[in-house]
């Protein structure tokens, strides 16, 4: 299985670096001739780079999926969820994006790894809180013996706001890149369309995560909330390894 | 087991993916089966260099002055040392400490950010090998068999098994 996985990281490191150059070769082409067919090119494939791009570590697919394992939900949900994160993950990069551009211009690099640290610290304090709000909710349901925790839409956004909140640094780049060569609708198009292919991704780790609680759902029976325990126990190790892995850096 | 092995990747996953991209072009001379010298030179992707040339290129001529390399130098690629330069050279399956690099330059090539430096050290061929990656993963080296120029030596170039990062492997044969 770890040598799958290898393969497999391979595989998207390698599609990224080759779309990553596709897109600033692409991007640096465009001319009056070319500029709406090269756009439209650029979406696309900014849309794919995406989808990749969440298939790599990071992009709060673990939050995501430890959250459908500690949640009876629907795929629609898992949808809903991997959107979320996207859109705020895109308005999240825009707004760090253009804001620090233009408020610091220069020694932008350091402003930005600053930045993005404490954007991390605030999401890895909110994931902690989900986790403490999920086991709160699996334990109350033991006690009054409901088969199934009542969903919460307020523990949804909060997720959603976890994970999104620190802006890509990958979106980023582009949005910067499109910046520097002064195509700044380009640039937040970009943002947008990549933005909707990791929100593809990400809705997918939902979606394998829902398929896994049914299966053990069904084998628990009535002792489902010990499954819905661990997958809040699990958001809240992985809020305070982020948080953790943040104040070493 | 099988759901333990998921977690733990999911766990790992988390942190980070490659940002960045940085070609690795080394030029290595091997005289008698030792290492002589090895040059290195650094080729950054296109949008990361943009982000790069814009802080460090100060009065905005396109090329990188030799103040601005100092700068670069002191600021940046010197506290790489920490990273120990995404470079570990491994000799009789101990990593060594990488060599101070020296004869740093920064240069602008085709809207990329450049970094070339050379180290000094003699090693034997015979038990040395180079590992090229970041264990954060925010950044990935990329080495070709093409970019390896290798002249008394053959040089042989393989993926790198790290369980949770993507690297390269570099032998002298």
């Amino acid at each position: 299985m770890i040598e799958f996985y290898n393969q497999l990281l391979k595989q998207i490191v390698m599609l990224q670096y080759q779309l990553n150059s596709y897109i600033s070769t692409t991007i640096r082409s465009i001319n009056d001739d070319n500029s709406f067919s090269t756009s439209l090119l650029i979406l696309v494939i900014a849309f794919l780079y995406g989808l990749i791009h969440a298939a790599g570590p990071g992009h709060g697919k673990a939050l995501v999926a430890f959250y459908f394992t500690s949640n009876k939900s629907d795929y629609k949900k898992a949808f809903k969820m991997g959107y979320m994160i996207s859109i705020i993950h895109a308005i999240s990069a825009l707004v760090f994006t253009f804001g620090i551009f233009y408020i610091l211009k220069t020694m932008f690099r350091r402003n930005f790894n600053e930045m993005s640290g404490i954007a991390m610290q605030i999401s890895a304090v909110m994931i902690i809180f989900v986790g403490l709000y999920l086991i709160y909710e699996a334990y109350k349901s033991k006690k009054i013996k409901e088969q199934e925790i009542k969903q919460s839409t307020k523990s949804e956004y909060a997720v959603a706001i976890s994970a999104g909140i620190v802006p890509c640094p990958g979106v980023m780049t582009i949005v910067l890149f499109c910046i520097v060569l002064k195509q700044y609708l380009l640039g937040i198009l970009a943002a947008i369309t990549m933005s909707i292919g990791m929100g593809l991704t990400i809705s997918v780790a939902g979606i394998l995560s829902i398929l896994f609680n049914k299966k053990a759902g069904n084998f628990l029976d009535s002792k489902g909330y010990i499954l819905e325990i661990i997958g809040g126990l699990l958001i809240l190790t992985l809020g305070v390894f982020l948080f953790t892995s943040v104040g070493h850096k | 087991m099988k759901i333990i092995i998921s977690i733990i990747l999911l766990f790992n996953i988390l942190y980070a993916h490659p940002h960045t991209f940085i070609e690795v072009y080394p030029t290595i001379t091997v005289k008698h089966k030792t290492i002589e010298k090895i040059h290195f030179v650094w080729k950054m992707d296109e949008m990361t260099s943009s982000m790069l040339i814009m802080e460090f290129d100060v009065n905005a001529n396109n090329k990188l002055d030799p103040e601005e390399q100092h700068h670069i130098y002191e600021n940046y690629f010197n506290s790489l040392i920490d990273y120990n330069f995404y470079t570990d050279i491994t000799i009789n399956d101990k990593i060594e400490k990488f060599p101070k690099p020296k004869k740093f330059k920064a240069f602008i090539e085709n809207n990329k950010l450049c970094y070339s430096f050379e180290i000094e050290k003699k090693l034997n061929i015979t038990n040395t090998l180079f590992d090229f990656g970041d264990p954060d993963f925010f950044i990935a080296m990329i080495l070709k068999k093409e970019f390896a120029k290798v002249t008394g030596a053959e040089a042989v170039v393989s993926d790198l098994d790290n369980d949770f990062y993507f690297g390269y492997r570099l032998e002298l044969k």
